[in-house]
């Protein structure tokens, strides 16, 4: 029976990594479950991260599986006679197994930091401040393009518009379909109109909580035009799950194109019942 | 002691059987999710009750069920009812109705079913009544269809609202309130779940007409006869389907007339937005607004802040006669939510609920508001020489538009600071 323990425990290890085998290559039930394609110049690094810490988390995890089944199997209790052999504790393997861990968090977290910075705090400048050098403290930074708020259970967008500053008459709303131009930074503040939400696009690898009260900028560079999906990452209510948009990235003309139409129907200032012919579409 | 023993573990191992098959019973019949019924609508069948003095005796209540399952069938499997004369083609679509009716699952293609019940119930309730299990928590309530009434539309105040009326709604949401967008769902849904609001709309119309027919009958009458009555009294049994069948033509000609009837909006003529005429449109409109024709301050207020006006209710909630509250209780008893006023609306928020444009902000002045105090301005006409033209309703609009960047209290524009802006 001992046998079959170690046993067992060994699956563990055997089917964690078939799991993520599978849904790295794609397969069978596993089809989609990986990362959706990054299509964010600055999505790479996130991606590297993920895969580093998984690789690295992976080889232990793989380890430790396999070392338990070793154990299990070498000193069943129906195979050795031999007793248990009780020590004192080593110091050398104590600060092997505190020393290892604590450089490789210390590694991560100084390898992260870039990442981290460019992610969340180094938003993109738009021009050079008075002192007419970029990269310093008086760097004008790039304005939102447009404002999206978390509300149960949607998520409301506001253009700034043509004079592109938000909370003017010129600003564009909208919901739930959110367009952007694709091939530039593109810079976006999110706020939430009552609970915790949480902003993520997948495909750019752009994931922040809302918080009532607080403004907050996200941004990315996109390089692939399509639609992508807009979720909430943070359970905020009982239509969390309604909580879906659709990003759609563009090239700037169509952009434009799209954001004066969008304009020009909220101006909308003249209506003719469709005729006959079309009533029934 | 040996028995005593085998006794009580073969007990225990009873025990332990009945409850091994109980539990693979529930499996098989889907864990206790009780058949999907319509509720009736109790709240209004008590209030004919009050009005009329009498009471409705138990086969008149369950005629009314009985009909309305056989003109509309169940929530599980939904029908149309087929009345000579009538045609719902152009009004609902059963195939349509079917997507979103039953419960939530896809079939082999992938095709979605069930679609009422996985975007809609839990707020707007199996019947469409506006009471599923999270519409006590709201403010506004959701919407009760049974009336027929919606607010934000392109017909007049009393009319039903068209088919892309209601489509607006579920594409946009309702600002403001809880009714969320579903502009990302595919547009067959949408399309299905505009059927079948209209045809819980159209059940809840024949059920409130088929109350009311109850209470004109004489005592004891009921609304049909059991078909072994048929047998020479064959008159007064095909009479008697004959006035069901005419409630329900008098409850659809409505609907098939609205989609004729969304009020056309002549377009501005050019150069309405230049800056220099919108400043003398919006002061034209802000004299209309504090005007005695239009007199919008009435309601919405001094500062148009909403608060003209705090104790009215809008019609869902005057059935529930909110003055009495000995009749207040007994609607509450049977499910109805706690009365609220209806607000005006706040009009220095910018949030619009039945949209921003400028052509729906014409129709909620021109059209009124239905089922709410709102009521449609006067129009001038050869007999009214004082009621408003179109261009006045426009600089209303104008006005309306321009009062959340307007300052209260005229000093620079402050803008909200956030208690904490990153970066």
């Amino acid at each position: 029976m001992g046998r079959f323990w170690s046993l067992l425990f060994l699956s563990v290890p055997i089917l964690g990594t078939l799991a993520f085998v599978l849904a790295i290559a794609g397969v069978g039930p596993f089809r989609d479950h990986w990362l959706p394609e990054n299509v964010n110049d600055y999505g790479g690094v996130i991606d590297q991260l993920f895969m580093f810490i998984l690789y690295l988390t992976g080889v232990i995890f793989i380890g430790t599986g396999v070392a338990l089944f070793w154990f299990m199997w070498k000193y069943d209790a129906e195979k050795n006679a031999k007793p248990a052999v009780y020590m004192h504790g080593s110091h050398a393997l104590e600060i092997v197994w505190s020393v290892l861990p604590a450089a490789t968090l210390l590694f991560i977290a100084i390898y992260q930091m870039n990442a981290w910075a460019d992610q969340k705090m180094r938003r993109p400048v738009a021009e050079a401040g008075p002192d007419g050098i970029e990269g310093t403290e008086d760097d004008v930074l790039q304005a939102p393009i447009v404002e999206v708020t978390g509300r149960q259970f949607e998520w409301r967008i506001r253009y700034a518009g043509k004079d592109n500053v938000i909370g003017t008459p010129d600003d564009v709303h909208g919901v739930n379909d959110l367009h952007l131009p694709v091939n530039e930074d593109v810079v976006i503040q999110i706020k939430s109109m009552d609970v915790l939400h949480s902003f993520f696009l997948p495909h750019v690898r752009v994931k922040q909580d809302v918080v009532p009260g607080m403004k907050q900028f996200v941004w990315f560079h996109g390089n692939k035009s399509g639609i992508y999906d807009i979720v909430c990452a943070e359970l905020c209510g009982w239509g969390h799950y309604k909580m879906r948009g659709k990003m759609t990235l563009e090239s700037r003309e169509k952009f434009d194109a799209w954001l004066a139409e969008q304009y020009a129907e909220q101006e909308r200032s003249g209506f003719q019942p469709k005729t006959g012919a079309d009533e029934n579409d | 002691m040996r028995t005593e023993s085998i006794r009580s573990r073969l007990s225990h191992w009873t025990v332990r059987d009945a409850m091994a098959a109980g539990l693979l019973l529930a499996f098989a019949a889907g864990c206790g999710s009780p058949q999907a019924e319509f509720r009736g609508n109790l709240v209004y069948v008590k209030r004919k009750e009050i009005e009329g003095q009498t009471s409705f005796t138990r086969p008149q209540s369950a005629d009314m069920a009985n009909i309305l399952a056989a003109y509309f069938g169940t929530p599980d499997d939904p029908h149309l009812p087929k009345v000579p004369g009538v045609d719902m083609g152009p009004l609902v679509d059963i195939e349509r109705v079917k997507m979103s009716a039953g419960k939530v699952a896809s079939d082999k293609t992938g095709q979605p079913q069930g679609l009422y019940r996985e975007h809609c119930v839990h707020c707007h309730g199996i019947t469409g009544d506006g009471l599923g299990p999270t519409a006590a928590f709201l403010n506004p309530y959701p919407r009760d269809y049974r009336m027929g009434r919606f607010k934000f539309k392109s017909t007049v105040k009393g009319q039903r609202p068209t088919h892309d009326d209601l489509k607006k709604i579920l594409h946009d949401g309702v600002a403001g309130t809880a009714m969320p967008s579903f502009k990302v769902l595919d547009q067959d849904e949408v399309e299905s779940l505009v059927h079948y609001v209209k045809y819980l709309s159209l059940r809840g119309e024949v059920e409130r007409r088929l109350a009311d027919e109850v209470v004109e009958l004489d005592e004891g009458e009921r609304l049909v006869l059991d078909a072994s009555e048929k047998e020479g009294n064959a008159e007064a049994f095909n009479g008697k389907i004959a006035r069901l069948n005419e409630i329900v033509a008098e409850v659809v000609q409505p609907w098939l007339e609205a989609d004729g009837l969304a009020v056309p909006i002549e377009q501005r003529s050019a150069g309405w937005d230049d800056p220099e005429a919108m400043a003398k449109s919006v002061a034209r409109g802000r004299e209309l607004f504090y005007g005695s024709i239009a007199n919008c301050v009435k309601c919405h207020g001094d500062s148009a802040l909403g608060d003209g006006q705090i104790n009215d209710y809008d019609d869902w909630t005057k059935e529930l006669e909110p003055a009495k509250p000995q009749a207040l209780s007994q609607y509450l008893a049977l499910g109805a939510l706690d009365p609220r006023n209806i607000r005006p609306r706040n009009l220095r928020l910018g949030i619009y609920r039945g949209g921003r444009r400028p052509i729906d902000l014409y129709w909620r002045i021109a059209n009124g508001i239905d089922g709410t105090p709102m009521p449609a301005v006067p129009m001038k006409t050869p007999e009214n020489e004082k009621g408003l033209t179109p261009d006045d309703i426009w600089s209303i609009v104008d006005y309306v538009r321009s009062l959340p960047y307007e300052s209260l209290s005229k000093q620079d524009r402050q803008l909200p600071q956030m208690t904490r802006e990153r970066l």
